[in-house]
């Protein structure tokens, strides 16, 4: 509100007529969609993320076959018109399997991200704030986590807990931490001596309050940059463990896990693997291009 | 610079110690029995117990530290449950096949990579830009194993030029190099080329169009060569995420090395050659950060070092 005030006060200053508020008047969020909505191929690949979010919800009603649909007059057939890209070794239609292994891919990523990001948003929080042992403890083992390659530290999670994709979820979860905790802490540590927050201290309020409230919101932009990019390395390393054998189990419609079942055939068909990787590849890709866009608008450095 | 690399190195000891300490409990924890893994499934309980006592694996956790750490201390890593070998000896058997893997991508992605950043950043905006742009973001979203299985289709069984399999030749390590480096190469793009934006932005490069310097000179001379300090950061650490992505590109060409024994010990659960494993990869990993640490501050004449 304080933005819209001084606008007005601006434009009774300079004895302009009154402009129609809702469109002249720039806030920070006005001019990040602003600046969003200029790159195109981010607002593409925001739309082709909606349509997954869609297909994710209603992909068992769309999908032509069933997912374990076995037909064995058909099998390691390529696209046609009946299955739009082909079927596997058991007549499976792996149009249908890749529509439904859409939620998978989908909610892990997410899933994960959104756990890691919770997790290191607090633990950021808590050690740029409090400083002294607690972040020296936070912090180490930030060290510790960052020590490990990603996949390296993943798999040696899922080694302990066992194969499946909950477990997987754990593992990306628990590697995405750390990031997410340097990120918080450098931002906590630049807001936390600022008047406003020197303010809200001094009018009594409680560090949780000064914390979620006034610090939080501050760190709000960079959180969502690196939560929309982690979102699509996590469904990358998700589905790699899936490929290795330590994710989604069979007959489940993984991505990761149908191109591992693809290349028994890759000899003799393409589509196999072809169209398993295709729909990773472009569901990742969406999530990065999605997340530079939003980096141009949200990033203050960028200002041209 | 020698008081700064020393405190550097000596910084590195508690992670170091932190690493090994936390690998160590970390694999006591994967669920099965190694005792009983290694006496076979229809051995007796004293046969087990036998193999338990063989091992160490009857002492107490804090024992079995102390003999791992002294055991580490004189380069015994223990032996694997699977081959019955010691895990050194496994894992220097394999560490010449990932080290070439791993160094072949790193070259050619590094000069991919420079030269698409260098290429998209001194035609910012224009349709080089953009399409280096959108090839990088591509080699970052692309899977490894994808990419892998595709080369594997077209080279080795449509065309018929390479192998899919093996190690030994430098054939062998083309296809596993350009799957490995893709994501290299573009995360390298991405970061020349901002980096040679940011260059191009500094009074020198006006100072040096403005006496007539050829554009080519500008560009190789000056922009390129004070970019490169702050690549090099990156390709150092791109070196260690190579070093680990290498599992997923060895799993699909079943080539012999680190990161396919990681995959063997894991499904074998083998104890042993797990943790020295995840030990090795983090050890490069810290050695690799702190090199190029110490390499930025040696090119940086910026950084201040006290």
């Amino acid at each position: 509100m304080a933005g819209l005030n001084l606008f007005k006060k601006k434009t009774a200053e300079s004895g302009q007529p009154e402009l129609n508020e809702k469109t002249d008047i720039k806030t920070p969020f006005s001019e990040a969609v602003r600046k969003f909505k200029r790159q195109k191929n981010s607002v593409i690949a925001l739309c082709f993320i909606l349509f997954l979010v869609f297909l994710a919800f209603f992909g068992d009603i769309l999908a032509p076959y069933g997912v374990n649909e076995y037909d064995y007059s058909s099998i390691l057939q390529g696209p046609s018109l009946q299955h739009f890209f082909g079927t596997d070794e058991f007549g499976r239609d792996l149009f249908s399997r890749i529509l439904m292994g859409t939620k998978i891919s989908l909610a892990v990523g997410l899933g994960a991200v959104t756990v890691g990001a919770i997790c290191g948003t607090i633990l950021g929080l808590l050690g740029g704030y409090y400083g002294g042992i607690i972040d020296s403890i936070i912090m180490r083992i930030c060290d510790t986590l960052f020590a490990f390659p990603g996949i390296i530290l993943a798999i040696a999670i899922v080694a302990i807990l066992g194969s499946g994709l909950y477990n997987v979820v754990i593992a990306v979860a628990v590697f995405s931490t750390p990031t997410f905790a340097r990120l918080v802490r450098g931002r906590t540590l630049a807001l936390k001596n600022t008047v406003f927050v020197q303010a809200a201290k001094n009018l009594g309020a409680s560090d949780f309050r000064i914390l979620f409230k006034h610090i939080l919101p501050g760190a709000f932009p960079e959180i969502i940059v690196q939560y929309t990019m982690s979102i699509g390395s996590s469904i990358l390393t998700a589905s790699s463990l899936s490929f290795l054998g330590m994710g989604a189990q069979p007959p489940t419609p993984e991505w990761g896990l149908l191109l591992a079942n693809g290349r028994t055939y890759m000899m003799s068909t393409v589509h196999t693997t072809l169209f398993p990787g295709l729909a990773i590849f472009l569901t990742v890709l969406s999530f990065n291009l999605l997340g530079d866009g939003l980096r141009d608008a949200l990033d203050p450095k960028l200002t041209d | 610079m020698l008081k700064y690399t020393c405190r550097r190195i000596i910084g590195t000891i508690p992670t170091l110690l932190i690493v090994i300490t936390f690998v160590f409990f970390f694999v006591r924890m994967i669920p099965g029995d190694p005792a009983r893994l290694v006496a076979g499934e229809q051995a007796t309980q004293e046969a087990v117990e036998a193999v338990r006592e063989q091992l160490g694996l009857n002492e107490p956790l804090p024992v079995q530290y102390v003999n791992y750490v002294t055991g580490l201390l004189h380069g015994d890593l223990g032996d694997s449950l699977r081959t019955k070998r010691p895990v050194l000896d496994e894992i220097s058997a394999r560490y010449g096949n990932t080290l070439a893997l791993t160094g072949m991508a790193l070259v050619w992605s590094t000069i991919a990579g420079v030269l698409l950043g260098v290429w998209s950043g001194k035609n910012r905006g224009k349709w080089q830009d953009y399409t280096g742009m959108t090839l990088a973001v591509s080699g970052i979203s692309l899977p490894a194993f994808w990419v892998g299985f595709l080369l594997i289709m077209l080279f080795a069984v449509r065309l018929r030029w390479l192998p899919t399999t093996g190690a030994g030749s430098i054939r062998n390590l083309i296809l596993p190099s350009i799957t490995l480096g893709v994501s290299i190469a573009a995360v390298i793009a991405r970061f020349t080329r901002s980096s040679i934006i940011e260059v191009l932005k500094e009074d020198y490069i006006r100072t040096a169009r403005a006496k007539g310097i050829k554009e080519k000179m500008v560009t190789w001379r000056h922009a390129f060569r004070n970019s490169m300090i702050s690549v090099v950061t990156v390709v150092g650490l791109q070196f260690g995420y190579l070093l680990g992505g290498s599992v997923v590109t060895e799993a699909v060409f079943a080539y012999p090395g680190l990161g396919s024994l990681l995959i063997e010990s894991v499904n074998y659960r083998d104890y042993p050659a797990i943790q020295s494993l995840i030990l090795i990869f983090s050890l490069q990993f810290i050695i690799i950060n702190l090199v190029v640490d110490i390499l930025y501050a040696v090119l940086n004449p910026e950084i201040k070092l006290g």
